[in-house]
């Protein structure tokens, strides 16, 4: 804080500091934005403006021109609300002050795993705290050895850079001998991943990758932009915010149409969307095959492109057309799977063959984390090709992430689809948490896949393929794994720093039925709030948000320009909080290993490293970074010069190959079929796959009796995965929470007014969504934004256990997504495009059959808090 | 010089930023002698309305928004008789939560809703100060227009040339009242009636027919004419009922109606075209 150094600073004045308010974490910051200070209190938290302490010149102001019309960004950062309401995260109600203790968990006793989420806590010393961990860390280690403990050390959070949100703590486990490492999985992108990686290489993610200038040419040269399950006005807020927003309006004003192909009219659809093709959740599959269905039968795509650019068109075509199954992929076959009309999807064909079309994504959505979505995702792929991908206005285009997670860089201009700046700064080598960049990965001898956690834990051993490192090429995904791993020992203990298993992952009841296992002996926690996973922890351990720190970041990938920033410490840690990293040294330093994770730097040191290696240290002086508080990354001057997408590969497919086994695009899958020959779950050709051995999810199996309805769920628009769920000016808006008539704040769930109307559901109920995997309890949301035969839930909410492991009161959905894997061989999770019923509950029944729970206090307005579990 | 307050609704994304910057201003600050801290729920100074439009799948969403309209002719600077209420220099109405005695008097005057409300444990009227305090420390914006990502509020001079460029298209919430606001709309929401034209016997969707509403009341006619998938959208109708017809040569001509569009907009679904 400057008072530290400043001998004139004056409390009462406010001061302002710039801060990245984005919640990706693991060292890939944005949302640069300014916290007002005032009396040790944060007044306000605002967008930052470009220009507070610059002049524009200064950054090479930029514009796109397209059809006579002119785009600019803002001079400031476009926030999303939660980030301008975080001040609400900050000084939350359900903040942990200081370390707690289950009250039934005795070290030295009854240690009763099976009431983890059911009973209380109880403040603890730190002292105490600390003599716990370290005690049970020498147990754990002498009785069964280091593998034993799992670290849960990546997903979402704060961005916080020397402070890093996860992973600190395999960095002294590494040094004490060895840890499981949960691998940080390729969540929310899984299909491109699993699926279009065999199509068209693409590394690391699968999606089209390079991305230089194509939203110019899209401007310039696109007739049609599909948002095929894409929101952009809610994926990219996280850690982009909201310039696709403008994108999306800009496009409208150049007349560009914007067609909407989703479940539910989502956030974008219903601002910007000139059209919506309803179609029923995961079976995205079924509509693109009929569109090829109709492209082979009239002869309506670029023959001659597949001719240079692709391989194993013919299967494809024998499957298309029937030839391999005996079934045609019609249209009239597609509209009773997909629920849309023959005659659209017959237009659609036709539309798309007579115009440049691109398709857009901003990851999640319904399209491509459900079952099998590695055959929708190499669909997509293959039905782009067929109309010329990579010539003029023809695209894949993500509408966040600008500049993130190239083929060889963390951060990679040529992925930036926006006017690009000199360099992308990156702060990523100060980054104290489990690094997961490329040229820093160090796994454990022992790892486990995120999705496969509770199998290792209640079915041992496993087997899989590939690390399931977001960074692994293609080739990663024929390499054998297996758990445990010999000489290694299972898991006994966990340790986490990003609780959130049960409200973001596969069938979050079988992680609680995991983290209830006996063979669990210890699960420490250490987190901001007493939310979900931390329910289920014997040790809960405060954490300080990164306003109670001094730091460093970068605001990446807006679309405007990127910055740099230096994050004074704004307020005084709440309670006894400490950060992550604080808390990692402090263990380290009981068993003498301090000097080992400092690496004999102060957090300045730190910091001033994070700038020393960020790649604009040449653009600007420490001097003046530090002064500032932040840098804007001037614009390339020759950001227009910049070969436009695929556009090289388009041109000369010889010179510039794709990263598949044949360097083409494979409508013939060569990797798949030579390692994975039989997988009828991930065949060399993508099928469509309505249910099989992993899943069976489809109205068109048996289940659907039981369970008519499919559940669309897409990341939320009011949070960031589990994170947010406590600021009551999100939860008093209409489609973030329902209220009860028994005060509480349900998580709504959409319904359609016929599927409502059929079950007696009215608005405002509260219903039960359930299935054979259990239960939760929702508000009922009756709307039009939904189709009907489907209900729409945002994931992450916050989890209330009534029956833990079976019902929920929270409305965290994910608890009854499937547990299986995308697909025998594919490893990212599945869910959205499950069965599911709903109906309508009685309250007064339900208080009086689960009395505890529901006497547990909850904040009217910021739902379960500390107070609900405390003893 | 006066303020005014522009707001765009057919760029409004309904992010909602504007109400919880907002919140982030005035709850938990007290910027006496302009505002006193609003409550942390329930009260809305900027209030955004989620107006769900249509039935599947021709739905739209506009957010309307709720704030107070700083009337040149404030009602409630009239009706208030602690004469709390007071207009600045540069038009902005304010509530001065020194005065303000709790008679609640301004909240009947007032003729716009969800714009002033009652803090009970306060025993004070408030609402919207466009942000004086901070107008008053050099901003330029309110919470709202600075947190705005989209240009959906545009907050300045009502001389500045930008302002006056906006204001020429604008409309005001109940124009036919007397009270001249300084907010001001764009693009407030007009009914539309859409539809799906389509030929059943061989299930193709019609493209290029001719559909026309007439207006029962005024007779006045608004034509468009089907896409590739036969969707039609009469939009900018005003309030009223109509009839609908659909004519495409080769086929026999279609009359719908009366289908009333008072009081929402009208999605009439699937229409069969048949030969004629």
């Amino acid at each position: 804080m400057r008072e530290e150094t400043d001998p004139t600073y004056d409390p009462g004045k406010e001061r302002s500091v710039v801060i990245g308010m984005g919640f990706c974490a693991n060292a890939l910051p944005g949302n640069a934005a300014v916290t007002d200070v005032r009396d040790g209190k944060i007044v306000r938290i605002r967008p930052l403006p470009y220009d507070w302490k610059y002049d524009p010149e200064q950054f090479n102001p930029w514009e796109m021109t397209a059809r006579g019309k002119s785009f600019k960004p803002l001079l400031k950062s476009t926030l999303p609300p939660y980030s301008i309401g975080y001040k609400k995260r900050v000084y939350s109600p359900n903040r942990v002050r200081y370390p707690l203790k289950r009250v039934d968990w005795d070290p030295n006793g009854e240690r009763n795993p099976q009431n983890r989420g059911s009973s209380k806590f109880e403040r603890i010393s730190w002292d105490e705290a600390l003599d716990i961990i370290v005690s049970e860390i020498k147990r754990v280690h002498d009785t069964y050895g280091p593998y034993a403990i799992l670290c849960q050390g990546d997903g979402h959070g704060e961005d916080k850079i020397v402070h890093a949100s996860h992973g600190c703590n395999t960095r002294l486990l590494e040094r004490m001998g060895g840890y499981t490492y949960q691998i940080r999985n390729t969540d929310s992108w899984e299909g491109w991943w699993w699926g279009a990686k065999h199509a068209w290489g693409m590394e690391p993610l699968g999606q089209m990758s390079p991305l230089n200038n194509v939203m110019l040419d899209m401007a310039e040269n696109t007739d049609l932009i599909l948002f095929w399950g894409c929101d952009p006005e809610t994926t990219p807020w996280p850690w982009e915010a909201q310039t696709a927003s403008r994108l999306c309006y800009w496009f409208s004003e150049l007349g560009i149409k914007q067609t909407y192909v989703c479940p539910d009219a989502n956030y974008g659809t219903v601002v910007h969307g000139d059209q919506w093709i309803p179609v029923k959740p995961n079976t995205d599959a079924a509509l693109q095959l009929a569109i090829a269905y109709q492209w082979f039968k009239n002869g309506t795509y670029d023959k001659k492109y597949l001719e240079n650019h692709a391989h194993g068109v013919d299967s494809f075509e024998a499957y298309v057309m029937g030839e391999e199954d005996g079934v045609p992929k019609t249209p009239e076959w597609a509209s009773p799977i997909t629920g849309v009309p023959t005659r659209i999807i017959k237009t659609l064909a036709d539309e798309w063959a007579s115009k440049r079309v691109s398709i857009a994504h901003s990851n999640g959505g319904g399209f491509i984390r459900g079952p099998y979505a590695t055959e929708p995702a190499r669909l997509e792929v293959l039905l782009l090709a067929m109309q010329g991908l990579g010539k003029p206005g023809v695209h894949q285009v993500k509408m966040f992430e600008w500049g993130w997670l190239g083929p060889r860089l963390f951060f990679d201009l040529e992925r930036t689809a926006m006017p690009r700046g000199l360099a992308i700064p990156t702060v990523g080598a100060a980054y104290r948490g489990f690094s997961f960049l490329p040229w820093n990965l160090r796994f454990p001898k022992q790892i486990l896949p995120k999705t496969l956690v509770p199998d290792a834990i209640l079915s041992p051993p496993l087997k899989w393929y590939s690390t399931t490192m977001l960074y692994m090429p293609r080739e990663d995904q024929f390499k054998e794994y297996v758990y445990p791993v010999e000489g290694c020992s299972e898991i006994r203990m966990v340790w986490t720093d990003s609780p959130s298993w049960i409200t973001c992952w596969n069938c979050g009841n079988r992680f609680i039925e995991a983290m209830r296992h006996p063979s669990i002996e210890f699960m420490l926690a250490q987190h901001p709030w007493l939310e979900n996973d931390c329910l289920f922890a014997d040790i809960v351990l405060p954490v300080s948000t990164k306003f109670e720190l001094s730091d460093i970041g970068t605001g990446v990938g807006s679309g405007e320009y990127d910055t740099i920033f230096t994050e004074e410490k704004c307020i005084e840690p709440l309670g006894e909080s400490k950060s992550d990293y604080e808390i990692v040294l402090m263990i380290a330093e009981r068993f003498g290993l301090l000097e080992e994770i400092t690496e004999g730097k102060s957090v300045e040191e730190w910091i001033k490293y994070g700038y020393d290696t960020s790649g604009v240290q040449d653009l600007v002086s420490w001097e003046e970074l530090h002064e500032k508080g932040y840098f804007v990354v001037p614009t390339d001057e020759k950001w227009k010069d910049y070969p436009r997408g695929l556009q090289e590969f388009h041109e000369d497919p010889e010179g510039h190959p794709l990263t598949t086994p044949t360097g083409k695009i494979e409508f013939y899958a060569t990797g798949l079929a030579e390692n994975f020959p039989d997988d009828e779950e991930r065949p060399p050709v993508p099928h469509y796959i309505p249910h099989g051995v992993s899943h069976q999810e489809s109205l068109s199996h048996p289940r659907a009796k039981k369970y008519p309805l499919l559940v669309m769920s897409n990341h939320p628009r009011w949070s960031v995965h589990s994170q947010h769920e406590d600021i009551t000016w999100l939860r008093e808006i209409e489609t973030c929470k329902v209220k009860g008539p028994d005060g509480y704040q349900y998580h709504p769930l959409w319904i359609n007014a016929k599927d409502a109307g059929e079950r007696g559901i009215r608005k405002g109920d509260i219903v039960k969504l359930f299935n054979d995997r259990g239960g939760v309890l929702c508000g009922a949301y009756i709307t039009e934004r939904i189709m009907p035969g489907v209900v729409g839930i945002d994931h992450g909410a916050k989890y209330d256990p009534i029956v833990p492991g079976e019902l929920d009161r929270g409305g965290a959905e994910n608890t009854i997504c499937p547990s299986k894997t995308t697909s025998k061989n594919a490893f990212g999770h599945a869910v959205s495009g499950f069965l599911a019923q709903v109906e309508k509950v009685d309250l007064d029944e339900l208080h009086a059959q689960y009395p505890e729970a529901f006497a547990r206090p909850f904040h009217p307005d910021a739902g379960p808090y500390i107070e609900s579990f405390l003893a | 010089m006066g303020k005014v307050l522009i707001i765009d609704l057919a760029i409004c994304n309904g992010c909602h930023n504007c109400q919880v910057a907002c919140k982030d201003e005035h709850v938990a600050n007290d910027w006496s002698p302009i505002a006193k801290p609003q409550p942390d729920t329930g009260q809305f100074w900027n209030k955004v309305i989620n107006l769900e439009r249509g039935t599947v799948p021709k739905v739209q969403v506009t957010y309307h928004h709720s704030i107070c309209q700083h009337c040149e002719d404030a009602p409630c600077v009239e009706a208030c008789n602690a004469h709390a209420i007071y207009r600045r220099p540069d038009g902005i109405v304010i509530i001065d939560p020194e005065k303000c005695r709790g008679n609640q008097l301004c909240l009947e005057a007032c003729p716009y809703e969800n714009v002033i409300y009652f803090n009970d444990d306060l025993n004070i009227a408030q609402k919207c100060t466009f942000c004086a305090h901070l107008l008053d420390q050099g901003w330029t914006e309110t919470r709202c227009s600075d947190a705005c990502p989209t240009g959906a509020f545009t907050f300045g001079d009502e001389d500045h040339p930008q302002i006056k460029e906006k204001l020429a298209g604008a409309e005001l919430l109940k124009p036919e009242l007397s009270t001249r606001p300084r907010v001001y709309y764009l693009n407030l929401p007009k009914k539309w009636i859409a539809g799906a034209v389509y030929d059943s016997e061989v299930d193709e969707c019609t493209q290029g027919a001719v559909v026309t509403a007439t207006n029962k009341e005024t007779g006045e006619k608004v034509s468009t004419t089907t896409d590739s998938y036969g969707d039609f959208w009469l939009r900018d109708l005003p309030d009223g009922t109509y009839t609908i017809r659909i004519e495409k040569e080769g086929y026999l001509a279609q009359k719908l109606g009366p289908v009333d569009a008072t009081q929402k907009d009208q999605n009439l679904g699937d229409i069969t075209l048949w030969k004629g």
